[in-house]
């Protein structure tokens, strides 16, 4: 392979893209610092294409997968594998907003532990969405029940009902102490 | 709110003019003297370079570092002291 410093400046331009790499004009004083890069982009073994933007898209994809595989790891897509298979179109759907929520989820935990207290970081993730979709996900928790949880779970599928069912009369106190006409009865 | 230092303040306060390298966030007398060794002796001149590399503030870092030897905080601070100066005035 021929050395860098013997490359036109188009070259090396052209090969900064090809690793990906955002760069202005290679001139005299930007040169250097370009073969650089490229001798460090060149030993990580780096892909010789991609755009940050496709990384972003991958990580959706992986995402959204877990959906169906219900691995150990997130436990939000844990948190779907729960829900009946009426539910996924929903799911799906919201997946968009949960991809997002999941960038989220760093700062919400600790919003979460001040009001909640009792349950551990990570399962804060689960209460964060139920939180936000108070409406559906309390009808739909009748049909939950008999529904036969996945067994690759962090927490077990108990756990997270009670869990919900103290959100919920949590939620029910909160509203019945501020508005004293009316007291929504969808929460249970 | 980042902590800022006074003579980031007073560079990110107003035009560059004239004003000499050591001026910069993050460049004292040593790396004042490198930065002249290799041809730029005005704060313009870094501004220079730091637009040539697009106002990337991690590309200039890692351009700092190498010409001139700057550790990561300063020439971190260097760039975002320009950075904030682009933003400014530019």
């Amino acid at each position: 392979m021929s050395s860098l410093s013997d490359k036109s400046a188009q070259e090396i331009s052209d090969l900064l893209d090809e690793y990906g790499i955002k760069h202005g004009p290679v001139v005299e004083s930007t040169r250097n610092l370009y073969e650089k890069k490229l001798k460090e982009a060149m030993a990580k073994g780096k892909r010789a294409k991609p755009s940050p933007d496709k990384t972003y898209y991958r990580e959706e994809e992986e995402e959204v997968t877990y959906v169906y595989r219900t691995p150990a790891k997130s436990e939000a897509s844990g948190d779907r594998g729960a829900y009946p298979r009426a539910r996924q179109e929903w799911n799906e759907r919201d997946y968009q907003h949960e991809t997002s929520y999941s960038n989220y989820s760093k700062p919400k935990p600790e919003y979460n532990r001040s009001s909640y207290g009792n349950e551990p970081d990570m399962y804060d993730t689960p209460s964060t969405y139920r939180s936000t979709y108070a409406k559906s996900p309390p009808m739909k928790s009748g049909q939950d029940v008999p529904d036969a949880p996945k067994s690759s779970r962090l927490i077990p599928l108990w756990v997270q009902f009670v869990f919900f069912l103290a959100v919920a009369v949590f939620l029910y106190l909160v509203f019945s102490t501020m508005e004293t006409n009316e007291t929504p009865k969808g929460i249970k | 709110m980042s902590t800022t230092s006074q003579k980031h303040r007073d560079f990110v306060g107003e035009p560059m003019a004239d004003k000499p390298v050591t001026a910069l966030s993050g460049i004292g007398e040593t790396l004042g003297k490198k930065l002249e060794e290799n041809g730029f002796d005005k704060a313009y001149v870094v501004l220079g370079q730091f637009l040539l590399l697009r106002k990337d503030t991690e590309m200039f870092t890692d351009w700092l570092k190498d010409s001139i030897g700057a550790n990561s905080r300063q020439a971190s601070s260097c760039a975002q002291c320009l950075k904030e100066w682009c933003d400014a005035f530019l």
